[in-house]
């Protein structure tokens, strides 16, 4: 019955979920419900589908401003498919009237889109402000020129603020003196009274001012979801009982008119695909046959067998248009240079093969259709299409250029209020300092605002921080009530819609801040409207791995075609277990090389194997282990019955895929893999796993599988279908993780300028660089005259190793445009000459001289006198004007012999004293992010030596169980679930050797993960721990710590009071450990820790933190070099 | 002329609304309700607020009579307090 209520899809003013709202109103016994949103339909598809589950009829409107002086809004609501089109197109044409972020509305606007639309002017309106401004003359005619416009309602609103009342009053009598209907509304932005103060949050945080009674629009905490006879109450204050009755009369049959049916008006019964024109059945038969042909594949039966099959439920389900579309565009990609490959479930299927959408042959890898479109499978299938990160938009572009941009839109999501985002606005709205709201957002991991409390009581890092004192509990509780409220439309990621003009009619189109235009709707709105939605997702693997064949092709001459490279070079996979596989797709991660070393991959099938078990799910069934045992020989494949032999025989027994799951239902209740697969997807939860736990074992049974076995088989399905991976998935990955480490093998220069240049891991560059290193890549330094604006690969002298030149772009500030005027006036012979020509900002011009950019212009000269130098040259005047027609004075060819460009002067020494090797890695990590010159490590080795440290690359040789010191610069640090439940911390050291591995249990983080979280440079005690199948030397030994330091904070002691102080220092009280946060019990029986895979504490550790890494005092300048 | 009170009086409430009060002895009749209106409170600006009380403050200006002489009384409800006060006249 409400018809005027915003959801928190009016970002920043509701704060109620629409499912929420609906629930409530059909519990509060109303028979329909309005949503209302300010400024588009973000939530409106869920307002329907939620209207429908709670069995009460969906109204669908918006609240939109109106172009005027002052801050004026209408509700515009939809009656009718008409209604519904109109509401779209209106809203699309709001947005692209007003500046971005800012829609506005006209009444001529909404005249021509009146078609089914009713207006509501309620107390903001330029009706109702007339009202309020005591103009009745003016409310009067404005009234009239909107019911000339559109059909229109007078709202009558009573929020209990003073004059409300009154003011009520004399719009209801308005509307009677001009016989325009009105109705009752409450511009609803929360459910309970008790909600106020969020909105009153949300109020000031949308204006940017702290909190007080004059930025408020809630002054009086009335906007909830009012119950009926609540409504007629305030209503019977202000305009009498008679009167009560007949407005909740008339709001009742406007909403009733209003109501809008999901198929008939939405059209959500139907699927609206591009239109193909002609037979698209026939076309797609034709080129899989083709296809199939151009593969290779046309005599085997198998492969036509498999396609008949597949065709069969193509055309049951009416889907051509949908493969020839997804194919097309998979085209277009791949025709303007893309690199483009498919993933996902899609992978499985012989028709995106032979279409050449994706490069896996299903039979060979033994992967199955049914888990991506089979007869049981509901909607559209899901096809995935990875392309280079870096051209991801150009890949939109083509996409757009072919299917036109009515018919074509990216898909949108909501950004959620979390823990830190919460935290930020709720400070600011009280008021608090600046400082001290990011030191206390940065505190928390990142993890819904909803944990803001348990967290303060959980983990030890908050704990011990006294941010739990007190003082901060209005901030935390009202943050926490900001849970999950969307605070910021941003374009998804890769979501891409697809279909024909009436795409319009279906979903309100805005600009993207990429100026693309983008639907109101999310991933999952689309979805319900039967929208096809691509997905084309950025990979900076993709975008690394082309960056490197390019330069390979720069450099040699050689083409590579990376499909085409044959996928069984044992050189490749001898790499590979080694565990040196940082930089590559997939398998750097420490648990990654950790079971990489125990599994010893020597093919394709076992990358994909790999990829599938560094999953919870396999990880927390402990079938890793039984698996590995087998694999290795120790122990016999175990199969519950031989029938189940073929369907497991490529996991020795244990059940990794999907795939499996299906294979395994269809051999034990012969039900064929379709019906296997809808079993499969009901195994998720609960109530689907007793539902088919029931009919697998009559099946099973009758079948004449004894009962022990359908349990045990049962139980083996329970336990891991829910978890299990898609193979498809698995081996459309394992692809580029192939080709990354075939890079890394056999280009190793290139593979490292790319993976540099885009970043693609999930280590800080400066590991990346180390790594190179260490396979004995020359880093060569930055330079103005060499580097360019992506790492490239520069041979160290004329036929000499390749190695890798640092970019312009890792300077810190550097604009693109820097870049390229950097570029372009090259070569250089002095640091006046850059300035002069060059043209960049001063701080950029300090950084590339502090990151040594000018040791090769200035060779001897100091970085220091350089830097007074630039200073100099900024203080002197602008350069001399060039005159027409007269030769420039620094000469046009750019060989500097102009004026003031005497290299000596520019390097005269001014008597100050060179940087210390420390000072100039300092520099280097400030400037660049990463230590080039020589590892930051390296400076504390007195330290770390006195200590007897044992460095990464001797960890090997140590004996399992062995108590070690071990240091280094932290570069990753995880939580994620493992099969204990435990909130488990793994961080990675690398101190110059490689990488170290820790592990730290809940026990032992009351005294370490502040220290882990919160510092950079670590020293670390615990046990080795020596990977079960690894062979000895294959690097994967890990350390189970329990004890870790800050290293800067024993250097200073170490300088100060030597060993005595350092020991004294790392003597502290053990404290007692206890558990942190409750575990997460899945009905699988797999156990988790509500902290497991959210971001940690503090800053990010991609780059070095902004502070000084040592102390310098009294004539010390750093550690020792 | 309006003047301005703080006085506390006992409020008589039926159907949600005040119905008679008794202020400085004299028993008042309401005849009728002029407005109504409430306001939240400033909870961040207090010490311990929490955050859960409901419409914090209730305005009523209200036409009420202690015999035949009409006046406007504005009446005061303090929820959390549960506590009534005149705070303004107009006679």
């Amino acid at each position: 019955m409400h018809l005027h209520v915003a959801s928190g899809y009016s970002l920043r003013y509701g704060a109620a979920s629409p499912a929420a709202l609906a629930e409530r109103a059909a519990g509060l016994g109303m028979e329909t419900l309005a949503l209302t949103d300010r400024d588009g339909l973000y939530g409106a598809v869920r307002h329907v589908l939620s209207c429908a589950d709670a069995g009460i009829g969906a109204v669908v409107g918006a609240d939109l401003k109106v172009a005027s002086t002052g801050e004026e809004r209408i509700v515009v609501l939809a009656a009718g498919r008409a209604g519904y089109r109109s509401l779209c197109r209106l809203v699309t044409a709001a947005h692209a009237a007003g500046e971005r972020g800012n829609p506005l509305v006209t009444r001529e606007m909404v005249g021509a889109h009146a078609d089914g639309l009713v207006v509501l002017l309620g107390p903001w309106s330029d009706v109702g402000r007339a009202v309020a401004g005591r103009r009745p003359d003016v409310a009067a005619r404005l009234l009239r020129r909107w019911r000339g416009t559109v059909e229109t309602a007078v709202e009558i609103v009573n929020h209990l603020d003073e004059g409300d009342g009154p003011r009520a009053a004399r719009m209801l009598a308005l509307a009677r003196a001009a016989g325009a209907p009105a109705v009752l509304g409450n511009a609803v932005r929360y459910l309970d009274p008790e909600d106020h103060p969020v909105a009153q949050v949300l109020d000031v945080t949308r204006r940017r001012v702290p909190l007080d009674r004059r930025h408020l629009d809630d002054r009086t905490g009335q906007a909830y979801l009012k119950p009926v006879p609540e409504m007629r109450r305030v209503a019977e204050l202000a305009c009498g009982p008679d009167e009560a009755d007949a407005l909740l009369a008339e709001t009742r049959r406007l909403s009733e008119r209003c109501v809008l049916d999901p198929a008939r008006d939405l059209g959500m019964d139907d699927v609206h695909l591009p239109s193909a024109g002609g037979d698209p059945y026939a076309r797609l038969v034709a080129r899989c046959a083709d296809g199939l042909a151009r593969r290779g594949l046309d005599g085997s039966r198998t492969a036509a067998a498999r396609l008949d099959d597949e065709l069969a439920v193509i055309a049951r389900k009416g889907l051509a248009s949908y493969f020839l579309t997804v194919a097309e565009a998979a085209a277009l990609i791949r025709a303007r240079g893309i690199r483009c490959a498919i993933r996902g479930s899609g992978a499985g299927s012989l028709v995106t093969y032979a279409l050449g959408i994706g490069d896996l042959d299903p039979l060979r890898h033994g992967l199955l259709m049914e888990r991506f479109l089979a007869d049981s499978r509901d909607g559209l299938p899901d096809i995935d299409l990875d392309v280079e990160s870096a051209r991801r938009l150009e890949a939109y572009e083509a996409l757009f250029d072919r299917f036109g941009a009515d018919g074509t839109a990216c898909v949108s999501m909501m950004e959620t209020y979390r823990a830190r985002s919460a935290i930020r606005d709720v400070g600011n709205a009280v008021g608090l300092p600046p400082a001290e709201i990011d030191a206390i957002a940065k505190a928390f991991p990142q993890i819904r605002a909803s944990q803001i409390t348990a967290a303060l009581h959980d983990l030890p890092e908050l704990r011990q921080s006294n941010l739990a004192s007190g003082r901060l509990e209005v901030l935390f509780r009202i943050a926490e009530r900001l849970d999950g409220l969307p605070r910021h439309v941003a374009m998804h990621p890769c979501g891409v819609l697809l279909s024909n003009p009436t795409l319009r009619d279906r979903t309100p189109v805005e600009r993207a801040a990429t100026g693309f235009p983008m639907s109101q709707f999310d991933k999952d709105d689309v979805e319900a409207m039967g929208l096809l939605k691509l997905d084309v997702i950025g990979v900076r693997m993709q975008s690394a791995m082309a960056h490197a064949v390019a330069e390979v092709a720069r450099t040699t001459g050689e083409e590579i075609a990376l499909e085409d490279v044959p996928r069984d070079d044992p050189a490749t996979y001898a790499l590979v277990r080694t565990s040196r596989t940082l930089g590559c797709f997939q398998i750097e991660s420490p648990g990654q090389r950790e079971l990489i070393g125990r599994l010893q991959p020597r093919d394709l099938d076992d990358l994909v194997l790999d990829i599938s078990l560094f999953r919870p799910g396999p990880v927390n069934s402990d079938m890793v282990t039984p698996f590995l045992e087998a694999r290795a020989g120790t122990r016999e494949p175990a199969y519950p019955h031989p029938d189940l032999e073929p369907a497991l025989r490529e996991s020795l027994g244990v059940v990794v895929f999907h795939e499996q799951v299906l294979r395994v239902l269809d051999v034990m209740t012969g039900c064929g893999l379709s019906k296997a697969e809808a079993a499969r997807r009901s195994l998720s939860h609960e109530r689907g796993q007793a539902v088919v736990g029931a009919w697998f074992r009559e099946r099973a049974l009758a079948r004449g599988y004894d009962a022990e076995t359908v349990e045990r088989v049962w139980r083996m399905l329970t336990a891991f279908g829910a978890f299990g991976f898609c193979k498809a998935h698995a081996a459309s990955f394992a692809l580029p993780t192939y080709q990354s480490a075939w890079l890394k093998r056999h280009h190793t220069a290139a593979f490292y300028a790319g993976v540099l240049t885009h970043d693609p891991g999930m280590y800080p560059k400066r590991v990346i660089l180390d790594d190179a290193r260490h396979f004995g890549v020359p880093i060569l330094p930055l330079d103005v005259n060499r580097s360019a604006q992506a790492w490239h690969v520069e041979p160290v002298s004329e036929g000499g190793p390749a190695g890798i030149r640092v970019a312009l772009s890792e300077v810190r500030g550097i604009s693109d445009a820097e870049v390229h005027k950097i570029v372009d006036a090259r070569p250089y012979v002095s640091l006046t000459d850059f300035w002069r020509r060059a043209r960049v900002s001063r701080p950029t011009a300090e950084r590339l001289v502090l990151a040594g950019g000018f040791d090769g212009v200035h060779t001897g000269a100091l970085r220091r006198d350089l830097l007074c130098r630039v200073g100099a040259l900024e203080r002197s005047a602008a350069p001399p004007p060039v005159v027409a027609g007269q030769l420039p004075l620094d000469g046009a060819d750019g060989s500097g012999l102009g004026l003031g460009l005497v290299p000596a002067d520019d390097a005269a020494p001014g008597g100050l004293p060179p940087m210390t090797p420390a000072e100039v890695v300092e520099a280097e990590l400030d400037v660049l992010g990463m230590d080039v010159s020589r590892h930051l490590v390296t400076f504390f080795d007195g330290l770390l030596d006195a200590l007897g440290v044992v460095r990464a690359a001797d960890l090997p040789g140590r004996p399992d169980g062995a108590d070690v010191l071990v240091a280094g610069v932290k570069v990753a640090t995880q939580t994620p679930a493992v099969r204990s439940g435990q909130r488990v911390i793994f961080a990675t050291l690398d101190d110059a050797t490689g990488p170290v591995d820790l592990t730290f249990f809940e026990s032992v983080q009351d005294r370490c993960a502040a220290t882990v979280f919160g510092r950079w440079l670590l020293v670390a005690r615990g046990r080795v721990r020596r990977a079960a199948a690894a062979r000895p030397g294959s690097g994967s030994a890990s350390i189970t710590a329990y004890a870790c330091w800050d290293m800067t904070v024993l250097h200073e002691e170490w300088l100060r009071g030597g060993m005595d102080a350092v020991r004294a220092a790392m003597a502290g009280p053990p404290r007692p450990g206890r558990p942190v946060g409750r575990r997460i019990v899945h009905p699988t029986g797999f156990a988790m820790s509500p902290y497991s895979d959210v971001g940690h504490a503090g800053g990010a550790v991609k780059r070095p933190p902004a502070a000084r890494l040592w102390h310098t005092s009294r004539g010390s300048s750093g550690p020792t070099p | 002329m309006t003047r301005v009170f703080g006085d506390p009086v006992d409020v008589w409430v039926s159907d949600g609304r005040p119905v008679r009060f008794v202020w400085r002895g004299r028993l008042y009749t309401v005849r009728r309700v002029l407005e109504h209106w409430v306001t939240t409170r400033d909870w961040w600006r207090e010490r311990q607020p929490d955050g859960e009380a409901t419409g914090e403050r209730e305005f009523w200006r209200v036409e009420a009579a202690p015999g035949r002489e009409v006046g406007v009384y504005e009446l005061r409800y303090d929820v959390p307090a549960d506590s009534w006060m005149l705070s303004r006249v107009w006679d």
